[in-house]
Formats: C-alpha cells, sequence, structure tokens
C-alpha cells in the first residue's frame, strides 16, 4: 500500500529474473537516472560538501582572524573533540548540558504532539459539518512563522506582565511572579510553544495516511463486528504504523535542530534548561567565532540525530523481512 | 439523502451522539488553535505603551496596521517571502517528482544508499551547514562571475534542496502506491518515459505534491537562519525583516509587530484555503480508482 516499508516489495521489480544482462539503453526497463540527476546533484553540492567542509573546520582552530583565507586555518586535529568530549575538556560540560537540554525539549515535544496530532487526525477524517474549515484551521499554528511563534510566547510567558502570569494569579493558581523564562521553567515555556507550533506537521501527515486507507476496509472490519476502538487498534493503526514512525523520528530531529525558537525566546546567553545544541553551536561559532569549536560540536549533535534514522531505517527493514 | 437517512432511523439517536462529541472535540482543537492568535490580535490593538502588558486594550488602537506599514518595509519582506516560498515549494515538489518517480518504481544499486542519506540529511543541523555553504557560494561566485549570496536565486536554491529530501521520500511513498498499471500500458503503447510521468503519473500525485508543496512552501516561509545571511536589504523575507521592529528601537513595538505578524500569516493562510480542495479533490479522484 502506501507505507515506505511496504514499498520496496509492492512494486512489482520491472527486470527479468533469467537473463542477469543489464537493460539496455533507451529499453523501457532501464531505469530513467536521468529524472534524479538534478536532485542527486544538488544535494551533494549545497548538503553533502558543505558537511565535508564542516568535518575539516571541526579539525582547524578556524577563527574570526584567518576566516578570511579559511583553507590556510592551523590544523589542530582533534583538539576539539577532546575539549568537548573528554569529562575533564573546557567545554565537556557545556556540552553534556546542551545535549540534555536538546534530548530533554525534543523527546518531551515529540511526547505530547502525537496524541495531539493523531486525535486531530482521526477526528478531521470522519464526516463533520464544516470540516473543511476545521482542517484548515488546524494549520494556522504551523503556518505563523517560527519567529512570530517564538516573540508570541515571550510575551506570553513574560514574568509579572505576561497573560500566562496575570491569569495564574487570578486563578489563584500560581504568582504573578512565576519566571517562565530563566531557570527550571525554561523549559517548559519552549516546550509549549514548539508543540503549539509544530503539532499540525504529524497531524498532516498522519492525515494523508489515514486517507489511503480505503473505506471497504472499514466496511468489512464493521461486518466482522469491529468499530470503534478495535477498527482502530485492527484497521487503522497496523495500516499508518509506518507513517507515524516517520513522522516520531522527523518530530524528534526537527525539534531536536530547532534553532530559531529558541533563539528568538532566549537570545544568545540563554538558562542552561534550554541552552539547546543548536543555540550552543551558534554562540560558540557566530558569536565568539570558534568556527572549529562550533564545526565539531556540530558535527556530534549529527551523529547523535543520525541514531534515531538509523533505528528508523532499521526498523522498516526488519519488518519487510517478517512479511 | 432523506431516503437514506430514514432506513437509518433506528441508528440516528446514537449516531448525532457521536456526532455531538465529535463537534464539541472540534471546538476544542479550535480553541487550542485559535486563542494564541486571539492574545496576537489583541496585542495589536493595543497602543505601543501598553502593549503586551495588558490582555483587553483600554481602547481599540487601530492606527497601529497603519503604523506598521511605514515602521519597516514590511510590504517589500512579503512580496519577497511569498516569491521565495512558492518557488521553492514548485521547483522542489517537481524535482523531487522524477526522483521520486525512479525509486519507487525501479530497483538500481544505490537506492537503499539513496533512500538512507535521504532520511540522513534530516539529521543535519542548519548551523552546520550556514558557513561552508556561505564559504562554497562565494567561490562559485568568483569563479562563474555569477550573483548569488543576496539574490532570489540564491536563497530558492538553498531551500529548494533541503526541501528535497523529505519531498523525495513523501512522494516515492506516494508513487509506489499508485497502480503502476496504466504506466505499462502508456509504455507498451510506444509513450517515453518522459510522457509517462508527465501525463500519467503527474496527474495522479498532484495530492501527494501538494503536500510536498505545502511543506516545502513553510521550509522557505519559516526559515530566519539561512535568509539572515544569504539575503540582502532588498531580497530580505518576512522573518527576517520582522525582528526590525524590536531590534532598532528603544522602545519594542510589540503591537506593530503583532499586526505584521498577523498580515503576513493572511496570504499563507488564503492559500492554505486553496489548497484544502486540492486535497480534497485529489482525495475523491484517488478513492475512485477502485
Amino acid at each position: 500500500m502506501i507505507t515506505p516499508e511496504r514499498a520496496p516489495s509492492a512494486v512489482a521489480v520491472p527486470h527479468a529474473p533469467v537473463q542477469a544482462r543489464r537493460p539496455a539503453r533507451g529499453s523501457p526497463l532501464r531505469a530513467p537516472y536521468w529524472m534524479m540527476t538534478p536532485s542527486v546533484a544538488l544535494l551533494a553540492l549545497i548538503v553533502f560538501l558543505p558537511i565535508l567542509i564542516a568535518f575539516y573546520i571541526s579539525l582547524t582552530g578556524l577563527n574570526q582572524y584567518t576566516i578570511g583565507d579559511w583553507l590556510r586555518a592551523p590544523f589542530v586535529g582533534l583538539r576539539h573533540y577532546m575539549d568537548t568530549l573528554e569529562p575533564q575538556g573546557p567545554f565537556a560540560s557545556s556540552l553534556f548540558n546542551s545535549v540534555k537540554a536538546s534530548l530533554a525539549f525534543s523527546l518531551l515535544t515529540t511526547a505530547l504532539i502525537m496524541p495531539i496530532a493523531l486525535g486531530a487526525a482521526l477526528l478531521f477524517n470522519q464526516s463533520l459539518p464544516g470540516r473543511a474549515f476545521f482542517r484548515a484551521m488546524m494549520l494556522i499554528p504551523y503556518i505563523i512563522p517560527t519567529f512570530v511563534n517564538a516573540i508570541l510566547w515571550r510575551l506570553v510567558f513574560m514574568n509579572g506582565t505576561g497573560v500566562l502570569d496575570q491569569l495564574l494569579s487570578a486563578l489563584h493558581l500560581g504568582s504573578r511572579e512565576t519566571f517562565w523564562l530563566i531557570g527550571p521553567n525554561s523549559l517548559w515555556a519552549m516546550v509549549i510553544a514548539d508543540v503549539w507550533a509544530a503539532w499540525p506537521f504529524v497531524y498532516l501527515m498522519s492525515l494523508a495516511a489515514l486517507q489511503t486507507i480505503p473505506a471497504e476496509l472499514y466496511d468489512a472490519a464493521t461486518i466482522d463486528g469491529a468499530n470503534g476502538a478495535r477498527g482502530f487498534l485492527y484497521v487503522t493503526l497496523p495500516l499508518i504504523r509506518s507513517t507515524l514512525g516517520l513522522a516520531v523520528v522527523l518530530s524528534t530531529i526537527n525539534h531536536f535542530n530547532n534553532f530559531t525558537l529558541p533563539y528568538v525566546m532566549f537570545g544568545i546567553s540563554p538558562p542552561e534548561q534550554v541552552n539547546v545544541l543548536p543555540l550552543n553551536i551558534f554562540v560558540n561559532s557566530f558569536v565568539t567565532f570558534n568556527f572549529g569549536l562550533g564545526a565539531a560540536m556540530s558535527v556530534v549533535a549529527l551523529a547523535i540525530m543520525l541514531t534515531p534514522a538509523v533505528l528508523y531505517l532499521r526498523a522498516a527493514r526488519v519488518g519487510d523481512e517478517s512479511r | 439523502m432523506i431516503v437514506a437517512a430514514l432506513a437509518r432511523r433506528p441508528r440516528t439517536a446514537r449516531r448525532s451522539r457521536g456526532a455531538a462529541w465529535r463537534y464539541a472535540a472540534a471546538m476544542g482543537y479550535l480553541a487550542f488553535v485559535l486563542l494564541p492568535v486571539l492574545y496576537m490580535v489583541l496585542v495589536s490593538l493595543q497602543d505601543s505603551v501598553s502593549a503586551g502588558t495588558i490582555l483587553v486594550p483600554k481602547s481599540l488602537h487601530w492606527q497601529t496596521f497603519a503604523e506598521m506599514w511605514s515602521t519597516v518595509d514590511l510590504g517589500l519582506y512579503l512580496r519577497n517571502s511569498l516569491l521565495i516560498a512558492i518557488l521553492t515549494g514548485v521547483s522542489a515538489s517537481v524535482l523531487a517528482l522524477g526522483a521520486a518517480y525512479v525509486v519507487a518504481r525501479f530497483r538500481f544499486r544505490f537506492r537503499n544508499p539513496f533512500r538512507i542519506s535521504l532520511l540522513a540529511t534530516q539529521a543535519v543541523p542548519g548551523v552546520l551547514l550556514l558557513l561552508p555553504l556561505f564559504v562554497i557560494y562565494v567561490v562559485i561566485q568568483h569563479t562563474l562571475a555569477i550573483h548569488i549570496v543576496g539574490s532570489y536565486f540564491g536563497v530558492v536554491l538553498t531551500y529548494m534542496t533541503f526541501a528535497l529530501p523529505f519531498a523525495i521520500w513523501m512522494l516515492s511513498v506516494y508513487v509506489a502506491s499508485l497502480p503502476k498499471e496504466i504506466e505499462e500500458q502508456a509504455l507498451v503503447d510506444g509513450a517515453h518515459r518522459y510522457e509517462v510521468l508527465r501525463y500519467v503519473t503527474f496527474p495522479l500525485a498532484v495530492p501527494g505534491l501538494v503536500v510536498t508543496f505545502i511543506f516545502s512552501f513553510l521550509l522557505a516561509w519559516n526559515d530566519v537562519l539561512f535568509a539572515s545571511v544569504l539575503t540582502s536589504p532588498s531580497t530580505r523575507t518576512i522573518g527576517v525583516g520582522l525582528q526590525n521592529y524590536i531590534a532598532d528601537n528603544t522602545l519594542p513595538l510589540w503591537n506593530q509587530l503583532m499586526a505584521a505578524s498577523i498580515i503576513s500569516a493572511v496570504p499563507a493562510v488564503v492559500l492554505f484555503m486553496i489548497v484544502q480542495k486540492w486535497i480534497v479533490a485529489g482525495l475523491a479522484a484517488g478513492s475512485t480508482k477502485g
């Protein structure tokens, strides 16, 4: 059907199994590679080449004095990596703290988003008066630029004058002097802001997956006595499982790499609870101009984020073999 | 319709109760989405002194919506953002369809590494790419004597490429779900591979393309990091431009910032209302394919 892991097996491979020879040029059996050439070339130039350059920069002492002639920057080997990864390294606690903040932020956000988004997708997949209107309105938080979102929540969470503190004190739920933008609460402030802004992404993915399920399947399930929760468990969930898996991975990665939100909400000297990796890297690269250190930290960030991506791909392949 | 309703009479009560619950849930979601927006509207109608410190404006300060156009060049930023985001959405979707078609329909040696690298690129932090990318563009500018940094071309090229991995992935899954019998028939009838893609696969893939357009559009619309480096004052996008409301003034103009934010959301909202119909129409067509 539509699930990524089933896609390869669902497509009958258009090559004759008997003759192992490669289809001739121009033959309809030969893959039209030219169709993917532009995409591959652009990805190579604009994503993969910069990654290689970043690797190289992470091994140099590139800073604001050597940036003019960046190829001549002094080579320092693995020094930046030792500074950040060795327990006694001068930047080790800074990196460890940022990794902790980033993981807490991205995992909390994803965990809160999944039920909200799936609930909305299930709800607006059913017939409902004014469904098109509701469906469109759900996208509003996602359409609002991240920068605007960050400003909006900065206003909401402002200490004393912010609407949240005013509301809390009016309802006698908390003090008017509750600090949301500094201290331990800042993580929650950022999580709430990002959940509100990013949940429609998962909602759209879930809705698209739900709409590929043919209505006949539900009719058949209803005849067999499976509707409501059981219909969801045995018909819907298996069919959208892989899309949900992809949504979890992409959502976690997107939150982990979100730079704009913490930058605009907290600036370049954030509380330690929200000093997430992208912000820390940005400060090291573009505020203190230690490009080499910033590059080394972003390589570490990349390594961390490849883990969920690899896990997802593994799971997808295992699912393929079991079939 | 009436006949059908009459025939189902015994279940009507249960149905309407279910519908009421669904409606209540829908209203709950609507409040969740709209309350922060309502707060933005309220702040935009406050005067610049009290803006952001109170909830309900003392008097409706409509002038904010007139003042904001002259504080910063909002019209220019909006035009730039729309142009860049639409070009990004269209070019990324079209390019991705070609690659997605090959990935979905053929097995080739680098198929799996390619798919893995698509997902892997999603894990790359933007700050990692920013400096190297800038360096690459400057080198290309010097060798080819073309203008990249500060031009629409450079920004669109960057966003388009960033949007490609997700678009290719999404579309390859979508194309794989389409029946390939029609394509094969067209090939047997002597159509070229390009014609098959253009006249058979493309129309069927429109719902998938709409989704990739949305995501690519939003990627371009939301970015601040790359736009702040790759745009010049004349190609500045709204995300960067909005910062001027609170950056250059001693008194942050929260009310004008919120008003400008609301205005800047209007084109995107209108676009999505139109796209909404496309999704529904595409799905209706998809459901009849049997």
